[in-house]
């Protein structure tokens, strides 16, 4: 909110400068977000000399003047031949500045002369109400420096955030009651209790019909009024808080909203057909058209102020068009009302409204403070047209408001606070809340009427810590139960992988967990893949972040293209992240591990060593992985996934089940992700492995020194090619052999003399016996039988 | 075969041993002196001819000094051996080495490791919760129900189904209590999400939860609380201001200040000219957030306190712009390791 120190002043005794006063709202929870000159902010507004005064004869009722601020020399048309003079010094708006009355200066151009700028009058230049003539200065005046400089304006205002509890400080004078409940700078009580002038009876009828959405409305018609424009205060104050006028009934209303936070509403009484004003629900497809010329349906539940025939305005919200003020209004009928928060806010979100009306209502106005905005707007209005004639005030409260009890002891005080806070310094800060009741150590408080946001014990609290200052108050650590839960497993498995790829010199990134809907489609996936299933925003940023991830894919492919657009082709990344799946409750969401390897593998460059990525280097990755998390992760040739090549990528599998796969990227697909080969990627579900890893950990063979040396006998056999390396392996194992450690693979050789179809492989056998040396004999007894076994079983041939 | 002879082999090989300079020149005094033509071998067949008392001296003498020049030679050897390998090899050594890779965290969940490491060793259990949540979790248990005003402060992605991506890690602290009796204490960090994108916001962020309920914790003892982890992660000199706030989770509220460390207070354009940057929000559990997950509030009260990932890790680290964050370029990624 818009708050000109100004304007406070007229209310309280201001003792400090707005920074000060910034900073006292800021420590007592109200943030000052900024300090400003709202001048200041129309953009240059600066004094310039007039060089020439041109009369070109083709321009009739302008003339021409060449002006400067001491850089710059401009050229401006001028209506104000009479007035303008080489020599003088003028106010002068730049291009691209803004008058005190919302005009935005230009460049243009007529009949060929260009005007670059404007001379403008006192009013617009918002220091006086003068605007028949130009803002000219003496000619010794400085040139080129702002006018309000010269002038010596200064209108700061703080731009305060106020919480959304605090509806009672959105107003000019809620700022100064919270200044002096803080300061205790003395407050110029508003009194306007005692109207001095004859009031007319109210000439026509008011009926709540709804007591759930208004709890008072109150009322005053006003006969013979002119509508024009508001005077030069009433202007200056609502420039200073932001807002456009519109004349000077809706300002003086706007104007009374800003001073006390009470929205008003000016009818034309005209429009009222019969007199009757009826505060109803809405009717069943009943509509409206607002202020902004924007017709509405109305909903059962929003709150209407009618006539007898068809709703005026949307209650607390927005004025109906056809009622409102208008430059031939005479008679008007002035609103002020207490409408049902809640009602307000959910009527406003239905219609997407929101107004500095609807805001105050749905933060709760002063219920007390009605009848007095409707006497100030009368105050107001009277100082403008003194021989309007004035009704009653009618004011309709059916239930008036009751203010809360709230008990509250020492004990509770102390215990939330955490200390002992003296008992005078409870008492002095309580008093200033409400009505205080004492009895011993109880209280019992009943808040101001403008202090709705007490209702609690704890609100008091707040309140007691706040008027004693948050910095006041000691620090000092919890007496608490010891106790200290261990890391669940799910973290600390989650740490290990990323400390395993970390140390694989994998970076970590962090994708958005929304994804465009186009980037799973691009995937080539089964129309039933489960994938293609995906959770929606309804309201997303953009249609590229507008669906929940079912992989981690796109995301992992869509940083692989921004750094390969930014000089990076050589990316070894992942990411451990939440993939969404539609379920019956909220949704499923899985902890996955996404790889993605892209580019050469360089190791020192000027070696010569640089060769592309193939696809034993992600599964090296892999099987690295699984040693490392001591996990059999199976890697099954040939993915079922369809945007990678069969013929180079794997499913993985854990304990039977599929776990993920990897592999390269089909071509066709990289290429729309606009990338390139060679790219390999592997995604992972990282739940299933928890339990998995955690049991194998418990599960560690220690091998120890051997004691027995080993001995070692090579086969070199000739077998046809696509007898695959894994089918030998299995061979192998399953002949269970005593004395055979392990088995390498130490040669692959494919062709000449080898013939075609078929690859030479050359295979170290280990032995070692652990109670003794093994013989030669024994040695050659086993291994005999191997040769054989394996030449017969895969019809090799020794080499 | 002369005394004076031998002597002057003697004088000879001493002296030619400490000119030695290089393996060759150690190989050839060994054939000139004790090779099967060197001098002192020479001598040792040569004093055959002497007579018996005279050969025994003699032939003690050669053999004594046949035997230290042999030792002399093994050390001299092994010291020039040593300096062979001290010769440089015709490579330049100033050539980048083979480094094995070493890849990175990202720096948010560096940052989050960091701040879940300054409440664990006070008792802090991590947890975590869904990022898709209903609005019961996000809002309604918060005390924030759906006529709050409040609720424009939080500018929430809705999903088709009706649930929402919760905009804040508070509905963690309602589930947590749900899960456990108390006394509890829980640190949660996570994704958020909210609406709004720009250069100061991101549409997905992150937050560190923490929650506190026990018999007797205090407003006083948040604020030591607070302290003790703002010292810890921004510094020990690091001021500290906090303010009143509102959340309708909490009463008392309070946001914490820290001096800002971009212009050590003097003003500056990250901390809108006032010295001071806000680090968090925080408060005792409201007393209807209690009951929502049925704790007596007369029994249990308790502190809760929630603070931006990304902001604590731009001002730790100098970035301007969230969304380096989540373009993950590695240059920017390498920063961290
Ligand atoms: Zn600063």
């Amino acid at each position: 909110m818009r708050v000109p120190i100004t304007w406070l002043a007229e209310f309280i005794d201001l003792r400090d400068t707005p920074e000060k006063i910034a900073e006292i709202l800021t420590l007592a929870g109200h943030e000052v977000e900024e300090i400003f000159d709202p001048y200041r902010k129309l953009g240059e507004i600066v004094s310039v000399k007039i060089l020439e005064v041109l009369r070109p004869e083709d321009l009739r009722e302008v003339c021409l003047c060449k002006v400067t601020d001491g850089k710059e020399v401009y050229t401006v048309l001028t209506t104000a031949i009479d007035q303008v003079k080489s020599g003088q010094v003028v106010a002068f708006a730049k291009p691209g500045s803004m008058t005190f009355d919302h005009r935005r200066i230009e460049t243009k151009v007529v009949k060929g002369y260009e005007s670059k700028g404007s001379f403008v009058s006192p009013f617009e230049a918002g220091v006086s109400e003068i605007k028949d003539r130009l803002l000219i200065f003496s000619e010794e005046t400085e040139i080129g420096k702002s006018i309000y400089d010269l002038l010596q304006i200064k209108e700061p205002v703080l731009e305060v955030a106020i919480t959304p509890n605090r509806g009672d400080l959105l107003s000019i004078y809620g700022i100064t009651r919270e200044l002096h409940l803080i300061t205790g700078w003395d407050l110029k009580v508003l009194s306007l209790d005692k109207e001095k002038l004859p009031l007319i009876s109210y000439p026509g009828r008011i009926e709540i019909q709804d007591t759930d959405g208004c709890y008072r409305y109150a009322g005053r018609y006003l006969r013979g009024v002119k509508v024009g424009e508001s005077p030069f205060f009433v202007l200056k104050r609502l420039f200073l808080c932001g807002q456009r006028p519109i004349n000077n009934i809706v300002d003086i209303t706007n104007y009374v909203l800003l001073e006390l936070g009470q929205p008003l509403h000016a009818f034309d009484w005209n429009k009222i057909r019969g007199g009757e004003i009826l505060i109803r629900r809405a009717n069943p497809q009943e509509k409206l058209t607002l202020l902004d010329g924007r017709e509405i349906e109305l909903h059962e539940k929003d709150l209407v102020i009618a006539d007898r025939e068809e709703a005026l305005v949307l209650a607390g919200i927005m004025g109906g068009e056809s009622s409102g003020v208008s430059e031939s209004t005479e008679e008007i009928f002035l609103e002020s009302a207490w409408f049902n928060p809640k009602r307000i806010r959910l009527s406003g979100q239905r219609h997407r409204i929101t107004t500095e009306s609807s805001y105050r209502f749905e933060r709760k106005v002063d219920p007390e403070g009605i009848p007095l905005a409707l006497k100030r707007a009368t105050e107001l209005i009277l100082a403008l047209m003194p021989n309007i004639e004035v009704s009653e005030i009618v004011d309709q409260y059916p239930c008036p408001y009751q203010p809360p009890s709230i008990d509250i002891n020492l004990r509770k005080i102390h215990k939330i606070l955490g200390f002992e806070l003296g008992r005078e310094k409870i008492d002095s800060f309580l008093f200033k809340l409400g009505e205080v009741k004492c009895e011993g150590e109880a209280y019992s408080i009943r808040p101001f009427s403008y202090r709705q946001d007490l209702s609690l014990p704890e609100d008091l609290v707040e309140e007691i810590a706040r008027l004693y200052g948050y910095d006041q108050i000691p620090t000092t650590f919890p007496k608490a139960t010891i106790f200290s839960a261990r890391p669940r497993s799910d973290l600390i498995f989650n740490k290990k992988v990323k400390e395993i790829l970390r140390a694989f010199g994998f970076y970590e990134t962090i994708n958005y967990s929304f994804i465009n809907p186009g980037s799973i489609e691009a995937l080539n996936l089964n129309p039933t893949d489960r994938r293609l299933d995906v959770i929606r925003l309804t309201n997303p940023i953009s249609h590229s972040l507008s669906v929940m991830r079912t992989t981690l894919l796109p995301g992992l492919l869509e940083t692989a293209r921004f750094n390969i657009h930014r000089e990076v082709e050589n990316l070894r990344i992942f990411e451990v992240g939440k993939v969404f799946y539609p379920a019956k409750d909220l949704a499923e969401e899985r902890e996955f591990l996404g790889l993605l390897l892209m580019g050469d593998m360089v190791k020192t460059p000027w070696e010569g060593k640089k060769r592309p990525l193939d696809l034993f280097d992600l599964k090296g990755v892999l099987e690295a992985m699984s040693l490392a998390m001591k996990l059999p992760l199976q890697l099954r040739p040939g993915s079922e996934e369809p945007f990678l090549k069969a013929g180079q990528s794997f499913d993985i599998y854990l304990e039977g089940k599929r776990v993920g796969y990897a592999g390269a990227m089909k071509k066709l697909i990289i290429e729309d992700f606009d990338l390139k080969e060679p790219l390999f990627v592997a995604e992972l579900d990282l739940e299933v492995l928890v339990e998995p890893y955690f049991r194998a950990q418990k599960n560690i063979t220690v091998n120890k020194p051997p004691k027995y040396p080993s001995t070692f006998r090579d086969i070199t056999c000739v077998m046809e090619k696509n007898i695959p390396f894994e089918a030998i392996e299995k061979f192998l194992l399953n002949l269970k052999l005593p004395y055979l450690e392990k088995v390498d693979l130490v040669a692959l050789y494919e062709g000449e003399p080898i013939p075609q179809g078929h690859k030479s492989i050359s295979l170290r056998f280990w032995y070692r016996a652990e109670d003794h040396t093994l013989r030669d004999e024994e040695v050659e007894k086993i291994h005999e039988d191997i040769a054989k076994g394996l030449f017969d079983h895969f019809r090799a041939k020794p080499r | 075969m002369k005394i004076e002879e031998i002597q002057r082999i003697k004088d000879e090989a001493l002296r030619e041993l400490r000119a030695l300079r290089s393996l060759s020149d150690l190989e050839n005094f060994k054939v000139k002196f004790l090779g099967k033509k060197g001098s002192i071998t020479q001598a040792l067949r040569e004093i055959k001819g002497l007579p018996l008392e005279e050969r025994k001296k003699t032939g003690a003498e050669l053999n004594q000094l046949r035997q230290y020049l042999e030792d002399e030679l093994e050390s001299k050897k092994r010291e020039l051996l040593f300096l062979e390998e001290d010769k440089p090899l015709d490579i330049d050594i100033t050539l980048p080495g083979r480094r094995p890779l070493y890849g990175g965290v990202h720096p948010l969940a560096k940052v989050i490791d960091e701040l879940c490491e300054v409440f664990t060793p006070l008792g802090f259990e991590v947890v975590t919760g869904p990022e898709i949540e209903s609005e019961y979790y996000n809002f309604t248990a918060l005390n924030i129900p759906e006529w709050h005003p409040a609720r424009d402060m939080q500018a929430t992605f809705y999903l088709q189904s009706g649930a929402l991506l919760r905009t804040h890690t508070s509905p963690i602290q309602i589930r947590a209590m749900l899960a456990r009796k108390p006394p509890l204490r829980i640190i949660a960090p996570g994704k958020v999400y909210r609406c709004d994108a720009d250069v100061r916001h991101s549409p997905m962020f992150h937050q560190v939860e923490g929650l506190m309920v026990d018999r007797e914790v205090s407003f006083s003892d948040l604020k030591g609380v607070l302290s003790y982890f703002a010292r810890e992660v921004f510094g020990e000199g690091t001021r500290l201001r906090f303010r009143p706030s509102y959340f309708p989770f909490t009463e008392p509220s309070l946001e914490m200040d820290i001096g800002c460390v971009i212009c050590g207070g003097e003003g500056c354009r990250v901390c809108s000219n006032t010295g001071w940057i806000e680090i968090l929000g925080a408060g005792m559990v409201h007393p209807e957030v209690l009951r929502a997950v049925n704790y007596d509030p007369e029994q249990w009260q308790g502190f809760a306190f929630g603070l931006g990932v990304e902001r604590i890790a731009m001002l730790k680290y100098g970035i301007d712009d969230i969304r380096l964050f989540f373009e993950n370029h590695l240059y920017f990624l390498e920063s961290f390791k």
